[in-house]
């Protein structure tokens, strides 16, 4: 058997084609690699939390965008990942990169267990499975004693922002990378969509649907548990309220959404955009929940007038804020 | 011994009001297909509803119960259309944009909540609070059994409602097969407006009771969208009759682990049987779900 690794593009539209040019693709990194010499702190800061929040969403996109099943717990793997990393530096004092890579591949390995018996139904299955899930590891990090319950994890401190930029971008780069090219660029890719229009279908024709989707669940548990663990390590100290927190899942849905689900470049787009506007707001009203009213609300806007999210729109969708209104009035009948 | 009958009452006491918190959420999965994620966010809107009309008219919160039902089915009935929008239309995967729009507004509802009251913990005192009916076995608590009375005259009439009813007939039809029952004149989005306003009337009228047996404060709806959660994924989803079951196992369950292993785990408990139910009958524990 050839392999076949042309063509399975889940995005045909020509703007985006001409983005994904491997020259701007290069620039565009570069400029990312040079960023940190002309930023100052703050800057620098903001800039790693939107790259961490791009990989995140990007994980998500994976199983909820390109195989159409939603994982409303994925922040639990995030928060796997911190403390996995936490846990092997301060108990056991390994180092942080086998820390790291060991983080993810437990990420993945609880993706397993959660995605074998409810990846087999449907997707409201795994929906709530995957919700619960969320709920239950912050319970559990709360109980245990080796996470230092309510109190949480000091890990050793090792202040340096541009480092956690340069893993943050590499570890984000990587994230992007291997969605391309598996998931864009491979049959597998093909086989998730195939998944997510016409499920029976896919199973049909000879796609091994229940495989293949653990397969996808585990890869879009991988790169949280990765980047959980570099959050434990910049932030230095975490308890269950920090890297176990619910909205941290809410943040994932609404960047995909945002941005796009089931394209590359939509979970970065929303990633950006709503990192930028919270930290915005964040400067102007100071702590605060009202954010989760916007977070909602721009879900909910998001499903009602632009399915596609912003790349859509980008794309040649046509959003027309006023018409939009006027077409749902006309649709729902109160 | 007394200890263990103890138990049992206070888990079956608890099981009936879960019993009207997963009735309504499994019909309207049942009816729709739409897994509700606000459902919690009901019980907390309910209970907060509650609390406010307490304090502002100083009656018993029993009072006002009829009133919350109206209320929340106003609401219901407000909210199906922008639902039903999100689930219709040119859209790749209905069932998944009508997941994630229950999700958003379960966090507006979370958001809200938390930004108009805070993290403050509120509760409601009604004229049943800390008084106890003795029995043989063991005390009752005069106001969890209120709440499972309330719960099994709720699913008493919610079970004649739907099974003894033009309505109730048109209802169920539509759960078992939306085309079929819309060929025969049914129709479907009107229904499913109606069922969805009957469901959140249902829950917010219970979060009146859960508000006045437990604490109340903003963040309290994930612990019993998790309770729906459970109940529905136990008792089949959208299979009501199972829910009854399954919620009174689930009581009984939460309050075995609660005194014999320790209040912290009931969710790890909770959470494994569900794992072990998902692995094992996927269908819930009747194997009638769909």
């Amino acid at each position: 058997m050839t392999f076949q690794t042309e063509g399975a593009r889940i995005n045909h539209t020509p703007v985006i084609r001409r983005f994904t040019l491997p020259g701007l693709l290069l620039l565009f990194f570069l400029s990312l690699l040079l960023l940190p010499l002309f930023l100052s702190p703050l800057w620098i800061r903001i800039a790693t939390e939107v790259l961490m929040w791009a990989g995140l969403a990007q994980s998500w996109n994976v199983i909820g965008g390109y195989t159409g099943y939603l994982s409303f717990g994925h922040g639990a793997f995030f928060g796997v990942g911190a403390y996995a990393t936490g846990i092997l530096m301060v108990h056991l004092g390994w180092p942080f990169g086998i820390g790291l890579f060991f983080s993810g591949v437990l990420s993945a390995f609880l993706a397993l267990l959660i995605g074998y018996p409810t990846l087999r139904l449907r997707g409201a299955y795994f929906a709530i499975a995957t919700w619960a899930f969320g709920e239950l590891l912050r319970q559990v990090a709360t109980i245990l004693d080796i996470t230092g319950g309510a109190y949480g994890l000091q890990l050793p401190a090792f202040l340096n922002l541009p480092f956690f930029y340069y893993i943050m971008l590499g570890v984000t780069g990587l994230t992007y990378l291997t969605i391309y090219l598996l998931l864009e660029r491979a049959r597998f890719g093909y086989r998730l969509l195939a998944i997510r229009e016409h499920e029976e279908a896919a199973e049909m024709v000879g796609v091994d649907t229940v495989s293949i989707k653990i397969q996808a669940f585990a890869l879009s548990a991988f790169f949280p548990g990765i980047i959980g663990g570099i959050n434990a390590y910049w932030v230095t100290y975490i308890h269950p309220d920090s890297v176990l927190r619910a909205d941290i899942t809410d943040f994932m849905v609404v960047m995909a959404f945002l941005g796009g689900i089931g394209s590359l470049w939509g979970p970065f787009l929303g990633a950006v955009v709503v990192q930028l506007v919270q930290r915005v707001l964040w400067l102007v009203w100071g702590e605060g929940t009202f954010y989760l009213v916007i977070i909602g609300a721009a879900i909910c806007s998001v499903v009602l007038f632009i399915p596609n999210g912003l790349i859509g729109v980008l794309e040649g969708q046509i959003f027309k804020p006023k018409e939009a209104i006027k077409e749902l009035k006309k649709k729902v009948k109160w | 011994m007394e200890l263990l009958f103890q138990t049992v009452i206070d888990g079956l006491l608890i099981g009936g009001l879960i019993i009207v918190v997963g009735i309504g959420f499994s019909l309207c999965f049942g009816v729709m297909h739409i897994v509700d994620f606000a459902v919690g966010e009901w019980v907390m809107l309910g209970a907060y509803l509650g609390y406010l009309l307490v304090a502002y008219f100083g009656y018993d919160p029993m009072v006002f119960l009829p009133l919350i039902f109206l209320i929340f089915c106003g609401l219901g009935w407000l909210i199906y259309p922008l639902i039903y929008r999100a689930v219709s239309g040119k859209r790749h995967n209905p069932v998944i944009m009508g997941l994630v729009f229950t999700f958003g507004l379960s966090i507006i509802a979370k958001g809200g909540a938390l930004s108009i009251w805070g993290h403050h913990i509120k509760s409601i005192t009604t004229w049943l609070s800390g008084k106890s009916i003795m029995l043989g076995i063991g005390t009752v608590p005069a106001l969890r059994f209120s709440g499972f009375v309330f719960g099994i005259l709720v699913t008493i009439i919610f079970m004649i409602f739907l099974y003894k009813t033009r309505a109730g007939i048109i209802i169920r039809a539509t759960a078992q097969d939306r085309d079929t029952a819309s060929l025969m004149g049914v129709d479907v989005r009107r229904t499913g407006a109606f069922v969805y306003s009957l469901y959140a009337g249902i829950t917010g009228m219970s979060g009146v009771l859960i508000g006045s047996l437990f604490s109340i404060h903003a963040a309290m709806g994930a612990k019993y969208t998790t309770l729906a959660f459970f109940v529905v994924v136990l008792a089949g989803m959208g299979y009501v009759p199972g829910v009854i079951i399954a919620a009174l196992v689930l009581g009984l369950l939460q309050s075995f682990v609660g005194v014999y292993v320790g209040g912290r785990y009931t969710l790890a408990a909770l959470f494994i049987v569900m794992y072990g139910v998902l692995l094992i009958t996927p269908k819930g524990i009747l194997r009638r779900g769909i």
